[in-house]
C-alpha cells in the first residue's frame, strides 16, 4: 500500500525526513540486512589483507603434509593449564601398514607457541608493499594449518584468503559490466521505442529464456586456454556479465518507458533539454536505486556462477585461485569421502551468498520506502 | 481465447528462430573448429599424415563452407528432425539424445512435482503464520535453500549417505544393475540412487516456490474481498483456501517456464558431481570437445523447452485468468 501525501500527518516520518534519510531509516531495520553488510564488510577487509592474515603463502607447499586434516589451536596444555598464548601440537605423518594410506598423528610432546604479527613467507600487499609480517605464524619447525591441508600439501586457510580475492570480486565486475550493458540498452529500448525497442525486446527474451548455467558454459569455453590467469578472471567476469544483462535491461527499459511519459520529462523536451541532460539528469536519477536493488541481487548469481565454473575446470585457472577452483579439488566423490576438509571453502561461498540475499533483500524493501 | 493462443504463437516464431540462431552461433565461435582438434589429437597419437588431409576432413564433415550455409542446411534438417552427427562420437546425435531423454526427464518430473507438491502447502503456511516461529524458520531455511549451490547440496548428501549406509551412490544405478533388464529389484535400485539429486536439485526449488506463493497469499490475505469475506463471517478456512489460495496460485502458474530454467541448471552441475545419466552431462563433455551439432542441439533443444513451457503456462493462465484474455 502506498501512503499518498494527503493521508500523511505532518508528524509522522513521511512528512519530515527526506526519502533518502527513509530509506536509510528502513535498511536499518532490518536487522538480517544490516548483519548481512557487517558480515560483508568482514569478509572484504580480510580479502584485501590476505597476504597479512594468511600464515602462509599462496603457493608455499610442505610436501610432508600433503592432505593433512585440519589442526586446531590450543589453549589447554597437557596438564590442562590454560595459557593466553594458543599452541598447536606438531605433526608426525606415517603409513598405515594395512590401508597403505598415509595418516597423520599429533605429537603430543611437540608443542609450538603461535606468535602474533611475526616474521614468515614474503609477500606483497596490493602488488606494492614488500614485507613479511603476518597476523600469526608459529614457532619453527611447528606447522600450523587451521583448515587442513591440500594435495600439494598448500594450507587450506591461506589459499580460502587468497582465493576469496577472485571470488568476492569477479562478481562486483561482472554486475558492473552488467549494469552498465543494461541500463544503456534499456534507456535507449525504453526511451526511443518503435522497431528498435522491439528487436531488443525479443532478443532479451531469448536471452532469458535459455538456463543461464549452459549458457555460461558454452561462453567459458570460448577463453582461449593460451589466456594468462588475469586475462581469464577478466574474460570471466565478461561471460557471466553476457548472461544477465537482460534481466536489467528489461527492468530499466520498463521503467524508462513509463517516465517517457512523466510531465517532468516532457517539460525537459519542450524546454529543449539535450538528449544527454534528459537522461543523465531525469532517467538515470529515476530508475537508479531500482536498478542497484536487481544489481545487488545479481551478485550472488555471478559468484555462483563463477565457482561453478571453476568447479568444472572452466572458470579461474591456477596459479590464481578461487573458492571454486579450490572446490574442485573435492569433485572426486573418493576425496570428499575422505579428507571431508576440502569442502571447507563452500562455507565461504555460501555466507558471501546469504549475506548478499539478505542485504539485496533490505534494500529492495528500502528502496521503496512509502510501502507498508 | 482462440484469438489470444494465435497472437501468443506469432510472437513465438521471432523467439524460437533467435534461439536456434544464438545457439549455432555459440557452437560457432570457438576459435579452430573439430577439424583442428581432430588432426591434434591424432598428431598425437602418431598419425603424422593426418595433416595433410585436412582439406579432405574439412568436406567430410561438412565445415567447408560458409557459415551461413550451414547454419541454413543445418536449420532444414534440424526443422525435419535430423540433427546430424556427433563429430566425436560418430553417431547421429538425435540416438545419442534419445538414449538419455527418458531418465532425464524421469528425475526432472519427480524435482518438479515434489518441490512444488512441498513448496505450495509451506508458502501457504508460511502466509497464514506470518512472523511466527514457523515462518520464520522457513524464511531463514528458504534463504539457505537460496543460497546453496546444489552441487555441493549434492556432495553433502553423498558424504551423509556414505556415513549412513557406506555405500557410494553415484550415478543411477548400482554397477550390477547398469546393463540389467528392469526389474522391481532394479527400480528400487533406482530409488535408493534417486533421492540424493533429487533433494539437492528441490531445495533451491522449493525454497523459491515457497517464497513465491508466501508473498503472492499475503498480498491477496491484505485485499479488502478477503476483509469483505470475512465480515460476512465466511469461515476462515474457507477464507484462506477458496478465496485467498485459488487467487494466490496465478502468478506461480505463469512462473512454470521459470521452473524449467532452475531445473536444467540445477541438474547441469549435479549431473556432473554425480555421474548421472542425463543430457546434461552429455552437454557438457560435448562443450568441452566442441562438439557443436550435439552440444548445440541439446543447447537450443533446452531453450525451445523452456519457451514452450512459458507459452503452455500462458495459455493456462490466460484460461484461469479471463483478464488476461482480454486485455
Amino acid at each position: 500500500m502506498t501512503v499518498s501525501s494527503a493521508t500523511v500527518s505532518p508528524s509522522s516520518p513521511y512528512a519530515i525526513l527526506s526519502v533518502r534519510q527513509l530509506m536509510w531509516r528502513r535498511f536499518r531495520r532490518n536487522r538480517l540486512a544490516v548483519g548481512g553488510v557487517w558480515i560483508l564488510l568482514g569478509l572484504y577487509l580480510v580479502s584485501a589483507f590476505a597476504g597479512f592474515v594468511a600464515p602462509y603463502g599462496v603457493r608455499t607447499t610442505h610436501d610432508q603434509f600433503a592432505l593433512a586434516p585440519p589442526h586446531g589451536l590450543h589453549f589447554r596444555d597437557a596438564d590442562g593449564r590454560f595459557t593466553l598464548r594458543p599452541f598447536v601440537y606438531g605433526l608426525e605423518s606415517s603409513v598405515d601398514r594395512s590401508t597403505f594410506r598415509k595418516i597423520f598423528t599429533r605429537v603430543p610432546e611437540e608443542t609450538y607457541s603461535v606468535r602474533f604479527l611475526g616474521r614468515g613467507v614474503e609477500y606483497k600487499l596490493w602488488g606494492l608493499i614488500e614485507t613479511n609480517r603476518h597476523l600469526f605464524t608459529v614457532e619453527d619447525p611447528g606447522v600450523i594449518f587451521l583448515l587442513g591441508t591440500d594435495r600439494q600439501g598448500r594450507d587450506l586457510f591461506s589459499r580460502i584468503l587468497y582465493g576469496s580475492q577472485v571470488s568476492l570480486t569477479v562478481g562486483l565486475l561482472g554486475v558492473l559490466l552488467a549494469l552498465v550493458l543494461g541500463t544503456v540498452i534499456g534507456i535507449v529500448a525504453g526511451y526511443f521505442g518503435g522497431l528498435l525497442d522491439s528487436v531488443i525486446q525479443r532478443v532479451i527474451e531469448v536471452l532469458l529464456s535459455f538456463p543461464q548455467i549452459p549458457l555460461w558454459l558454452a561462453l567459458a569455453t570460448l577463453v582461449p586456454p593460451t589466456w594468462s590467469s588475469i586475462r581469464v578472471y577478466f574474460g570471466l567476469s565478461l561471460v557471466l556479465s553476457i548472461v544477465n544483462w537482460g534481466g536489467l535491461a528489461r527492468q530499466v527499459r520498463g521503467m524508462v518507458y513509463a517516465l517517457r511519459e512523466e510531465d517532468f520529462i516532457r517539460a525537459a523536451r519542450y524546454t529543449n533539454c539535450s538528449l544527454a541532460r534528459i537522461v543523465l539528469r531525469h532517467l538515470l536519477p529515476n530508475t537508479l536505486s531500482h536498478v542497484l536493488v536487481v544489481a545487488t541481487l545479481a551478485i550472488p548469481q555471478m559468484i555462483l556462477g563463477e565457482t561453478a565454473l571453476s568447479f568444472l575446470g572452466l572458470g579461474i585457472r591456477p596459479p590464481m585461485t578461487s573458492w571454486g577452483l579450490l572446490l574442485s579439488e573435492a569433485q572426486h566423490v573418493r576425496v570428499v569421502l575422505q579428507q571431508t576438509w576440502l569442502l571447507i571453502p563452500s562455507a565461504f561461498v555460501i555466507l558471501t551468498i546469504i549475506c548478499f540475499n539478505f542485504m539485496g533483500d533490505g534494500l529492495r524493501d528500502a528502496a521503496d520506502p512509502f510501502s507498508q | 481465447m482462440g484469438a489470444y493462443i494465435l497472437r501468443r504463437l506469432l510472437t513465438l516464431v521471432p523467439t524460437v528462430f533467435l534461439i536456434t540462431v544464438l545457439g549455432f552461433i555459440i557452437m560457432e565461435l570457438p576459435p579452430g573448429d573439430y577439424v583442428d582438434r581432430y588432426i591434434l589429437q591424432q598428431q598425437a597419437q602418431g598419425n603424422t599424415g593426418i595433416a595433410d588431409q585436412e582439406a579432405m576432413l574439412r568436406v567430410r564433415f561438412g565445415l567447408d563452407k560458409p557459415a551461413a550455409v550451414r547454419f541454413t542446411h543445418w536449420l532444414g534438417a534440424f526443422a525435419r528432425g535430423d540433427f546430424g552427427d556427433s563429430l566425436a562420437q560418430n553417431r547421429p546425435v538425435r540416438t545419442i539424445i534419445g538414449e538419455r531423454l527418458l531418465l532425464t526427464f524421469v528425475v526432472s518430473f519427480c524435482a518438479f512435482l515434489l518441490s512444488w507438491g512441498i513448496g505450495i502447502p509451506l508458502g501457504i503456511y508460511s502466509a497464514t503464520h506470518q512472523y511466527s516461529k514457523g515462518d520464520n524458520f522457513l524464511t531463514v531455511t528458504a534463504f539457505l535453500g537460496l543460497g546453496l549451490p546444489d552441487f555441493l547440496i549434492a556432495l553433502i548428501f553423498l558424504v551423509l549417505a556414505w556415513r549412513v549406509s557406506g555405500d557410494v551412490l553415484t550415478g543411477l544405478f548400482s554397477s550390477e544393475f547398469t546393463t540389467a533388464s528392469w526389474s522391481w529389484a532394479k527400480f528400487q535400485d533406482l530409488l535408493r540412487h534417486l533421492w540424493i539429486p533429487v533433494l539437492a536439485v528441490i531445495l533451491t526449488g522449493t525454497a523459491w516456490v515457497m517464497r513465491v506463493m508466501r508473498g503472492n497469499l499475503l498480498d491477496v490475505l491484505n485485499s479488502n474481498y478477503i476483509q469483505a469475506a470475512r465480515a460476512r463471517g465466511v469461515p476462515e478456512r474457507v477464507v484462506v483456501w477458496k478465496h485467498g489460495v485459488r487467487n494466490a496460485l496465478h502468478p506461480l502458474v505463469s512462473a512454470l517456464g521459470q521452473t524449467l530454467v532452475w531445473l536444467v541448471n540445477g541438474f547441469t552441475i549435479t549431473s556432473i558431481v554425480l555421474d548421472l545419466p542425463t543430457i546434461q552431462t552429455v552437454y557438457l563433455n560435448a562443450t568441452l570437445s566442441q562438439d557443436i551439432f550435439l552440444g548445440g542441439t541439446i543447447l537450443i533443444l533446452i531453450g525451445l523447452l523452456v519457451v514452450i513451457g512459458t507459452f503452455l503456462a500462458d495459455i493456462l493462465l490466460a484460461w484461469l485468468d479471463p483478464r488476461i484474455r482480454f486485455s
